[in-house]
């Protein structure tokens, strides 16, 4: 068991850009911290550079207390889980898992020992004489993660493990996972794209975007203390409304306008973001997440918090409806992540697209009109040219 | 600081130059090689001193190829090179239980290969055990049977000799040194980056094949560059710097008029030769040459060429064609087609030979049997000598040829097909074309890119024609009347038979170039004539 | 042309292809049956007109079959003539004969013994000689004739009935052949070399070559493994110069190397040596490529798992890295032991042509079977063991090569 420590890590490539720019992170030992980001954020990069097969242009990186910048990947004393899996085609699942015991030189005996107990924690023990080819995607994946946990190292790495697999195995996999760390303590990074994985994995998550690290944070402080616009945006399903609007301060009272509604903002979001007060006459966006969104009849709020939308498209998910709607105005942009419901930038509508998550006893028609409470004293605001929250 | 002693241990060593038994080059070589060691040992050896990051890489570089070099000339020394051709004997001797052995090594690959697909079948297990038991007991065998006892006894002779231990010395203290530079607490001892580690030891993999590629074959072109110009004696001891004077030598021509219609050399420049008479115009001119046999080769090897190529290529496109369809028993066809790729030149040409035959040949009976049948086929009255007349010696070998060569293009083209897009041929199927039409308009041009490839490499086997000649030219090697006679042929004989090695460096340079050029001017014209085709 | 269609006119296409198929294999096919043939054939079988592929051997009887003793005697017919039909052994073929003339028909010649005919003293003049006039016997009745000449040679036995017998030349009678390889051409031209024995020494060539080709094959095998995983894998300073110059060398026709080679075979004394035929061929840069194509091929991560687990990169090439390999390395071993097996013009320059011990099959072969050959039965049995070998690895190794296409199961 160790942390790892990233101190002004930089990765350059050959002609300039930056995988990896100034990363200061710091995982605990025992800890289980996930890198999520979009593509091209870093985070594979990070991980494989904990590996030893990126190599660091500049900064320290540190397992434990051993700097290990020029150590090679044997020495460093760490597993990974690949996403392909990168299994030895040609070894039996039990030569696979022994290997790195049998390169350690390690006795016979010993090896087949460890060999049978990772089997047995992860229910491969009747598998242990088939070949790679043999077997489910499933089954190779907790091949590979018996490979790792055989050798006891000090950090476990995962690259996407999971992201080949169909839902339904993936969800098992995940609670297996999230056991598995809980079970044998060792420092864990995991690296995914999927927010939902992050979110439900991490102890801590790491949010990355081109390079740089924007938050790191257990899961619930990101979905509810986001440090800027694009974790506010990439964190939550189906994610944040993020609507431009116009400030108007009255007194005590902060309106926001946007698209012919107007919206009386709580005051109890104002103790979270004071900045807003300041902000009379200028544009900030605001971030409203779908479950941010009830139905009048379901949520006391005074008229000035309701809005009232024409329902372009009504999901019924069984246990809430998800209800699409557009304003208005013309959607901010946010590189690299969804704004608004997981669509395409290039939509035709010039509007905003906006879902809203209500209640599922409610049936909604496709272009009957709904009246929405909006829950103003969870939303957030931030700059528009700067992203910043209004903090 | 025990690398330090080693290196200095090694370096000392090193600064012996007292080779007196080796030949000129070699010794020359192996003075030079000790002062660079030397030189970087010392380098090495202050560097490591003081800690400098780089000095463990000159030092690890040093060691190793001071290791190799002792290596390779203690072998040398213990005559382990030679040895290896003498051993021939020894498997002469013992060649039965060598099979028995060769048979158990085959039993525990085919082992091998059932336990990849299957691991747990005891089978395969049994198998490879039985095999590798029996290839020790054929090993046992084997190493009585082939009498190695005057074999060790050179080696006990020569061991004693104090070059050979000198030579041991230096070989192991530098393995050691080597060794121990190289270990992981030395590499961090001197902070190597990962990056360096790297490449040492990807020079480290690559430094067998290099070394073998550097001594064996970059040296020796450059040396060949060297010698050709010089005027550098087999035998004998007549090296004397000419300049270009070979490679004028060899390209020198000369044209004058003549009166009569068959001049001889004395209407050309002195040292030349009567090369061919013209007419031009009414006019006799002779063309001479200082090296006639050169360009006679060279005409020679152009009519072959023109010949050969399209013999060989031609039949592959078509057949390839065909091959390439789904009917059944075609990978059976191109099995056999190959045949004669593989089947070796000499035994090849042997059975031609026989099959050309004036006499009992099967050709010249085949033609008088077809012209019994075919009206229109007009055999002569005896056998035609095909290999002895000078017009068609050379028209025989380009038979020969193009059997050997036609399976071998054919499979390039079977590979070529492969990546021609079903959907072209399903398009021109509903386009209504008809086979001549697809095969012209369709698999020719999709084709270019290997069609250029084939060419190439059949233009430049034909180019080097040897081995045929050699064996099927009548009366000698070249013949009749040097009408076989081909560059490398000449370029053989002028430096074995002649004794001229640098004018023949020299001719093997311009054939070089000759090739080179060929390759050169067909890369430009498929360039040029290149277009993108029209599946996106 | 994956459609098959239907009908005659596909069907004639279908056949007339075939046809041609089938001709190209015969033409392919027909020069190694004519080896094969003249293989077994006795020497004076080979230079027979018409050609024929079929090795015969003379019929004979056993000698006391026919009222004589020794050896079997071999049998004869004489076509055309019907007074003599069956067959005929021919138990003495230097039996002296004389051949008469009957004066009544100058033409006739009657073959008897030499010792035939008497005297009857009355002479006649033929040509301006004076020949004695003999009376002998023409089938029963007594002729007078002259001698013509007095020569020698066959007596021959008829079969069926051994108390009749016939006195005739030799070439007037054909002998009977019938099917009859001759195995000993093979021993023969295996044996060591003796004029006595009539050996060729093959057999010490053969050895030479299966230890050329074997070390050249393990060598080329070894170093393209290594330097393929170097260009593959190891990112080192440097690699793509090196790279470029191995492309570069593909290049290079071997003819321009063979003098300074050779130059260096003279000065390291090996000249005249099997070794000169290995060493200098254990690299290669068709192998290096391939088997960094192969490499290149291999998923990185399964390496990069290798490297996690602790495996240095020597361990990872020979454990991890190798037996994926297999298909290439057969191909690599394929390709060299054709390269190694029927190399001719370097062993020709650099092994001395009067020392036969140290020859490879190929140069045996052309001595054997050059402008000066005699023996062309012992040299096509020795052409056909040294292209034996090559072919049968060839096919053997071509069903290898698909069948492990599809079974690599790398994921």
């Amino acid at each position: 068991m160790a942390a790892v420590t990233f101190t002004n890590i930089t990765k350059r490539y050959k002609d300039g850009p930056k995988a990896v720019d100034d990363l200061n992170l710091q995982i605990a030992d025992g800890e289980f911290m996930v890198l999520v980001g979009p593509s091209g954020c870093g985070k594979s990069t990070a991980l494989r550079m904990i590996a030893g097969l990126e190599e660091i242009s500049d900064g320290t990186l540190a397992i434990g207390e051993r700097v290990v910048n020029d150590v090679p990947p044997g020495d460093r004393d760490i597993a990974m889980v690949f996403q392909n899996y990168a299994l030895y085609p040609h070894m039996t699942v039990r030569q696979n898992i022994g290997f790195a015991l049998e390169v350690a030189k390690v006795k016979k005996d010993e090896i087949n020992r460890r060999v049978d107990d990772a089997a047995e924690m992860l229910g491969l023990t009747e598998y242990l004489d088939r070949l790679p080819k043999a077997l489910s995607g499933g089954q190779r994946q907790r091949v590979a993660m018996g490979r790792a946990i055989v050798r006891s190292p000090q950090v476990f790495l995962m690259d996407e493990p999971l992201s080949n697999l169909d839902a339904k195995l993936r969800v098992q996999m995940r609670s297996d996972i999230i056991q598995l760390q809980a079970r044998l303590g060792t420092t864990m990074v995991y690296v995914t794209h999927d927010q939902v994985e992050a979110m439900t994995m991490g102890h801590r998550v790491a949010v990355m975007r081109k390079g740089v690290l924007q938050q790191v944070a257990p899961p619930q402080e990101l979905y509810l203390r986001p440090a800027n616009l694009f974790v506010a945006a990439f964190i939550g399903s189906p994610a944040m409304n993020l609507v431009t609007a116009d400030v108007t301060v009255e007194g005590d009272d902060v309106f926001c306008s946007f698209g012919g509604h107007r919206l009386r903002i709580s005051p109890k979001a104002l103790d979270r973001y004071p900045g807003l007060r300041g902000r009379h006459g200028t544009k900030v966006i605001l971030g409203i997440r779908p479950e941010h969104f009830a139905m009048e009849e379901d949520l006391e709020l005074p008229a000035d918090q309701v809005l009232t939308f024409r329902c372009e498209l009504a999901e019924a998910m069984g246990a809430e409806v998800h209800i699409h709607a557009v304003i208005d105005v013309a959607p901010p942009t946010v590189d690299g992540a969804p704004t608004t419901a997981e669509d395409d930038p290039e939509a035709l509508v010039t509007g905003t697209k906006v879902i809203a998550r209500v209640d599922g006893i409610h049936t909604v028609a496709m272009g009957q009109d709904v009246r929405l409470a909006v829950k103003t004293h969870l939303t957030h605001f931030f700059d528009p040219t700067s992203g910043e929250p209004l903090r | 600081m025990i690398g330090i002693v080693a290196g200095v241990v090694s370096m000392l060593l090193a600064s012996r130059t007292g080779d007196d038994e080796l030949p000129v080059a070699i010794k020359l070589f192996m003075q030079v090689f000790s002062i660079v060691v030397t030189v970087a040992h010392l380098v090495a050896a202050y560097g490591v001193f003081r800690g400098i990051r780089r000095a463990r890489t000159v030092s690890l570089i040093t060691n190793y190829l001071l290791f190799v070099v002792a290596a390779a000339a203690l072998l040398h020394q213990l005559g382990a090179f030679t040895a290896i051709g003498k051993f021939g004997t020894g498997l002469n001797k013992a060649f039965l239980p060598f099979l028995v052995i060769v048979v158990g090594l085959l039993w525990v690959l085919v082992a091998g290969q059932l336990r990849a697909k299957n691991p747990l079948a005891p089978g395969p297990n049994g198998l490879r055990k039985a095999g590798w038991g029996l290839a020790a007991l054929a090993g046992v065998w084997f190493v009585i049977a082939s009498d190695p006892s005057g074999m060790l006894s050179t080696i006990a002779d020569r061991i004693t000799q104090p070059v050979t231990i000198g030579t041991l010395l230096v070989a192991v203290g530098a393995a050691l040194a080597t060794r121990f530079m190289w270990q992981r607490r030395v590499a961090v001892h001197f902070g190597t980056t990962a990056a360096e580690e790297q490449t040492l030891s990807g020079l480290a993999f690559l430094s067998p094949n290099l070394i073998g590629f550097m001594f064996f074959f970059a040296g020796p072109l450059l040396f060949s560059l060297v010698v050709s110009f010089f005027e550098w004696k087999t035998t004998g001891t007549g090296r004397s710097f000419v300049g270009i004077d070979n490679y004028v030598r060899a390209l020198s021509l000369d044209v004058s008029s003549a009166d009569a219609a068959n001049a001889g050399n004395e209407v050309l420049k002195p040292g030349y030769q009567v090369l061919m008479h013209m007419d031009w115009f009414g006019q006799n001119w002779v063309l001479g040459a200082r090296d006639v046999e050169f360009w006679l080769s060279l005409r020679n090897i152009t009519i072959f060429l023109v010949l050969a190529v399209p013999a060989s290529v031609l039949p592959a496109l078509v057949l390839s064609s065909i091959l390439a369809s789904r009917l059944p028993g075609m990978r059976v066809f191109r099995a056999i087609y190959f045949v004669p790729s593989v089947a070796g030149v000499i035994g090849v040409a042997i059975i031609w030979g026989q099959l050309f035959q004036s006499t009992v040949g099967w050709i010249n009976y085949l033609i008088l049997r077809t012209g019994e049948i075919l009206p229109f086929v007009d055999p002569p009255a005896e056998g035609h000598p095909w290999l002895s007349s000078n017009s068609t010696a050379l028209l025989s070998m380009v038979v020969v040829f193009a059997w050997m060569n036609f399976g071998f293009n054919t499979v390039l083209y079977l590979a070529g097909h492969q990546s021609i897009p079903k959907e072209l041929y399903e398009a021109a199927d509903i386009d209504g074309a008809n086979v001549w039409q697809v095969f012209r308009k369709i698999t020719v041009p999709q084709l270019r890119n290997t069609t250029f490839y084939v060419l190439i490499t059949t233009s430049i086997l034909a180019l080097q024609l040897f081995d045929i000649v050699w064996i099927l030219s009548t009366p000698e090697p070249g013949g009749p009347n040097n009408a076989t006679t081909t560059p490398v042929l000449a370029l053989y004989e002028e430096a074995f038979q002649g004794n001229d090695q640098g004018y023949a460096s020299a001719l093997a340079w311009v054939l070089f170039l000759i090739i080179f050029g060929f390759t050169f001017a067909q890369f430009r014209q498929q360039k040029d004539g290149a277009t993108s085709g029209g599946v996106s | 042309m994956s459609v098959k269609r239907k009908g005659p006119k596909a069907t004639a296409i279908r056949v007339l292809t075939y046809v041609v198929l089938v001709a190209v294999a015969a033409i392919v096919i027909f020069p190694f049956v004519v080896a094969v043939s003249t293989s077994f054939k006795r020497p004076t079988d080979i230079f027979t007109y018409p050609p024929s592929l079929v090795p015969k051997q003379d019929v004979t009887v056993p000698a006391d079959q026919v009222g004589t003793d020794g050896d079997p005697v071999p049998v004869f017919t004489f076509p055309g003539r019907d007074d003599r039909p069956g067959e005929w052994a021919l138990v003495d073929a230097d039996a002296p004969l004389a051949e008469f003339r009957p004066l009544d028909d100058l033409e006739r010649i009657i073959v008897l013994d030499a010792a035939a005919g008497e005297r009857t003293g009355a002479t006649i003049t033929i040509d301006g000689e004076e020949e004695d006039v003999f009376l002998v016997d023409d089938g029963g009745t007594q002729v007078e004739a002259y001698r013509s000449r007095l020569t020698s040679g066959g007596l021959f036995v008829s079969v069926d009935d051994p108390d009749t017998s016939v006195l005739d030349l030799v070439n007037f009678a054909t002998p009977s052949k019938e099917f009859g390889p001759r195995f000993e051409n093979f021993s023969e031209v295996l044996a060591e070399r003796d004029p006595e024995t009539n050996g060729k020494g093959v057999g010490r060539s053969l050895t030479n070559t299966v230890l050329v080709t074997i070390l050249v094959v393990l060598g080329q095998i070894i170093t393209s493994i290594l330097g393929g995983y170097a260009f593959a894998r190891v990112q080192f300073r440097g690699r793509s110069t090196v790279f470029l110059m191995y492309l570069g060398s593909v290049m290079i026709p071997f003819v321009v190397l063979i003098i300074p080679l050779f130059q260096l075979m003279l000065q390291l004394n090996w000249r005249d040596n099997l070794v000169a035929l290995i060493i200098p061929f254990t690299f290669t840069a068709y192998g290096t490529f391939l088997m960094r194509q192969f490499f290149l091929g291999i998923p990185a991560e399964i390496e990069e798992a290798a490297l996690l687990d602790g495996a240095s990169r020597s361990t990872i090439l020979w454990k991890v890295m190798v037996p994926l390999a297999r298909p290439a390395i057969a191909t690599l071993a394929t390709f060299g032991f054709l390269y190694a097996w029927n190399s001719f013009f370097w062993p020709l320059v650099i092994i001395n042509s009067g020392n036969p011990d140290n020859a490879v099959l190929s140069l045996t072969l052309s001595t054997l079977g050059g402008r000066s050959s005699t023996d062309t039965n012992l040299v096509f049995a020795g052409a056909i063991l040294a292209m034996t070998p090559p072919i049968l690895v060839f096919l053997f190794a071509q069903r290898y090569f698909v069948e492990n296409s599809a079974s690599s199961g790398l994921k």
